[in-house]
């Protein structure tokens, strides 16, 4: 028989409300509480081995420890799910079925579930990290929340594939990856009936919801620019001939820097660009057209500009992803600050 | 404008004496038609290989798909690039349902090539899986653009239309087993009832982000790069006046089969009458410029302001900076007071986790999505591979990587690659779903 082990504050745990919400950490043999619904609702495919108590204030006051004496609890136990709550509305209960769900999946990789209200703070912090089923607002709904968990619970244990968050019921987390529309139903299908419905006022479902929209704020001027350290960063692949760094050509998760400080301007031949979305004929041909060495060598003669940073930075900007681009992003961003550059010229393709 | 189109359903093709269709039979004297084939000088080596669905087959690098068809009365084939330029959309066109020409490399691929696994998991990513496929296996004098990762593909692109006209001639003299109708009286002699209806208008946004020409999609042979946005009949892209280009990742290209089988027009000319009054094509572009996507999208909307829509559908050939443009239109649209519904596919990343298209807006509150470009594939080897499996990771292919072909003909790619997966003609019932 498959086992799981069931988290509970100290409230469920029946140790006591607010007074013992200081509750340190403890585990027990078997079920306790909502567990003992979670054991029937389990059997005879799984069984709640043990069961985790803590108090919501101590895992909230003292997490580091909280989380480490429970994953020491759990380091010498099998089990093949993690489940917590459910949280409803409590706020510090939500979380910590977060904090403790994120850390069992992080130090066992077993699955993890958990349910709360869709306004629990936790429901935020953690939808992307893991199975959060929406629950009641009160423990009024423990007979309809305990049940979700439990199938989900199982339908993982019996290694049936997961599908997508509508159809499961678990809240989504962000990740978009492909499917196939049951009974076939083409794109073309879908976008006339989409278009129909919102022709003449009726509901209809996005199958793209658009995410919330992250603008970045114009920096300020830089005050005086013949004081300014400048630097070249560029999304249009050019690299110096031979591409040392092996940066792709599309979909790049890699970015490139390249000591300029001898040269006056990029010359044709020693440097390329290795971007595949736009015909690279102009670029090759000058590769100052993408980064304007030359340009800033000529202000930098005339005192203009204080000086041009020592570095280029490549990289490829085509069929990148947002993610990759961004995390490339803040790493060169680093870079700039720890080397004092007062600004940055970007130049994308 | 009216056009017939009659359906020939082809059920197997095999080699024979001479190139005919009898009882759902279409024999292709292979000699004959790689004459047609070899009528291109630069074209230095090619054979004929049938796959089917079902198949235990691998094919790559697929450069485009023709649908085998002939016209019987009012045009040619692919006016102004194999023949003649003159207008379609008229009279009669015979067609060899359910077959396919492919155009295959021998040898060499590139970033806008495809692969077609004609049966197992990967059948599935693609609608090409489900037909007769006649491989045009070549290979080209092309030197110019051997070593080069964006290819025109010209030599074997033209031989796939020629070759699909000469076996679509097999049928000009038969009659169909089916005649699809396809009528659209002018706008002003429309009848009050379809008047009536919710006016609607379907953009369909080439890809042509090329500056040098043989990249892009052509329109009468008519560099798509070169256009401003403009009205057409249905009929003219169900007849054939729209050739796929070669540029793109090849997930989100429209084969030049997908163009006179979009799926989406042939659905809007069902409802027309019914549901909607079917205004029309309008036929724009995707541009590396700015201005040029503005100017683009300005000229969709007066469009299809000055035509009265109400409604319209976008698909977008392509994604990443595209998506600026395909944004700027449905923007542009639904301010016009125009309600949008957009195909397009996007790219989250192998986890899923990144952003869904490169440009956003509140107004893109209706859109089908038909793929994630980044989606990891792995697949099991497949017992025969038409074509050669190694271009997959050595020629830059845009869902391909050094490492992508293991031991044994085992892959593994990302989605870009597959030949024509994210059909934002909306072919394939495909779609991204969040986890």
């Amino acid at each position: 028989m498959k086992k799981a082990i069931h988290y509970i504050n100290q409230f469920f745990g029946q140790i006591g409300g607010e007074d013992k919400a200081d509750f340190e950490p403890e585990i027990r043999e078997g079920a306790v509480g909502p567990g003992l619904l979670l054991n029937n609702l389990l059997s005879p495919e799984a069984e709640v081995s043990h069961t985790i108590i803590c108090g919501d204030n101590f895992m909230g006051s003292n997490k580091e420890e909280a989380i480490t004496r429970i994953l020491n609890y759990l380091a010498d136990k099998e089990f093949d799910v993690f489940i917590a709550g459910p949280a409803f509305m409590a706020g510090r209960y939500g979380v910590a079925c977060g904090e403790i769900c994120k850390a069992v999946k992080g130090r066992f990789n077993v699955p993890v579930i958990t349910s709360m209200y869709v306004e629990n703070p936790g429901v935020e912090m953690f939808r992307k990290e893991i199975y959060i089923f929406p629950g009641g607002n009160g423990a009024v709904t423990m007979r309809i929340d305990v049940p979700k968990m439990a199938t989900f619970a199982k339908k993982i244990l019996s290694g049936e594939t997961i599908s997508s968050a509508e159809n499961e019921g678990y809240l989504p987390r962000s990740i978009r990856l492909e499917a196939f529309k049951e009974d076939a139903v083409s794109g073309a299908d879908r976008a006339v009936n989409m278009l129909l419905k919102k022709i003449n006022g009726e509901e209809f479902k996005t199958e793209m919801p658009m995410p919330v929209i992250d603008r970045v704020p114009i920096a300020t001027p830089v005050k005086d620019l013949s004081q300014a350290t400048i630097a070249l960063v560029n999304s249009g692949g050019i690299v110096p001939l031979g591409n040392p760094d092996r940066i792709q050509s599309a979909s790049a998760t890699k970015w490139g820097k390249y000591n300029i400080t001898d040269l006056d301007r990029l010359q044709a031949g020693e440097w390329e660009t290795i971007h595949a979305g736009f015909d690279p004929s102009a670029a090759n041909s000058d590769p100052n057209c993408i980064v304007p060495l030359d340009a800033l060598k000529s202000f930098e003669n005339e005192g203009k500009i204080g000086r041009v940073h020592e570095y280029v930075y490549s990289t490829v900007g085509t069929g990148t992803t947002q993610a990759e681009a961004s995390r490339m992003g803040a790493e060169i961003a680093q870079q700039l600050r720890e080397a004092n550059v007062s600004a940055v010229i970007l130049t994308s393709t | 404008m009216k056009l017939e189109i009659g359906n020939f359903y082809v059920q197997d093709i095999v080699f024979g004496e001479k190139t005919f269709f009898q009882n759902g039979v279409l024999t292709i004297n292979k000699e004959e038609a790689l004459k047609v084939v070899l009528e291109d000088d630069n074209i230095i080596s090619a054979d004929l290989v049938i796959a089917k669905k079902g198949d235990p087959i691998r094919i790559t690098p697929v450069k485009e798909a023709v649908e085998p068809r002939c016209k019987v009365s009012g045009g040619v084939m692919f006016p102004g690039v194999t023949n003649k330029l003159m207008p379609v959309g008229k009279g009669r066109t015979h067609v060899l349902k359910e077959s396919c020409v492919l155009a295959v490399g021998e040898h060499w691929g590139g970033f806008q090539d495809g692969l077609i696994d004609m049966s197992g998991p990967g059948a599935k990513q693609t609608i090409f899986s489900e037909l007769l496929n006649i491989c045009l296996v070549a290979n080209t004098n092309e030197e110019f653009e051997r070593h080069e990762q964006q290819k025109k593909n010209k030599a074997l692109r033209w031989a796939a239309m020629r070759l699909a006209e000469y076996l679509g001639n097999c049928v000009k003299d038969l009659e169909p087993e089916e005649l699809e109708v396809y009528e659209n009286p002018p706008l002003d002699q429309r009848s009050k009832k379809v008047n009536q209806l919710p006016n609607v208008v379907y953009v369909l946004q080439l890809q042509s982000q090329m500056l040098e020409s043989g990249y892009n999609a052509l329109v009468y042979g008519w560099d798509a790069n070169s256009m401003l946005p403009t009205l057409m009949n249905p009929n003219e892209l169900l007849d054939g006046a729209i050739v796929s280009g070669s540029f793109m990742p090849s997930s989100s290209k429209i084969s030049t089969y997908q163009h006179a089988n979009n799926a989406t027009i042939k659905r809007l000319m069902k409802e027309h009458g019914e549901t909607i009054n079917f205004l029309g094509v309008i036929v724009s572009n995707l541009n590396v410029q700015l201005e040029e996507k503005q100017r683009s999208a300005f000229f969709v909307r007066q469009l299809a302001t000055s035509l009265g829509a109400e409604g319209a559908i976008v698909s977008e050939e392509g994604y990443g900076n595209p998506d600026s443009d395909f944004i700027l239109v449905i923007n542009e649209l639904e301010d016009a007071g125009i309600k949008v519904v957009g195909i397009t596919n996007e790219c989250t990343g192998r986890d899923g986790k990144s952003q869904s298209l490169v440009d956003l807006s509140e107004k893109a509150d209706a859109i089908v999505s038909t793929g994630n470009v980044s989606q990891y594939i792995q697949l099991e080897p497949m017992e025969v591979v038409i074509g050669e499996l190694e271009a997959l990771a050595r020629d830059g292919n845009s869902g391909g990587w050094d490492g992508s072909v293991l031991k044994e003909g085992s892959i593994q790619m990302e989605n870009n690659g597959i030949f024509c997966a994210d059909s934002s003609s909306g072919n394939h019932h495909k779609t991204v779903v969040e986890y």
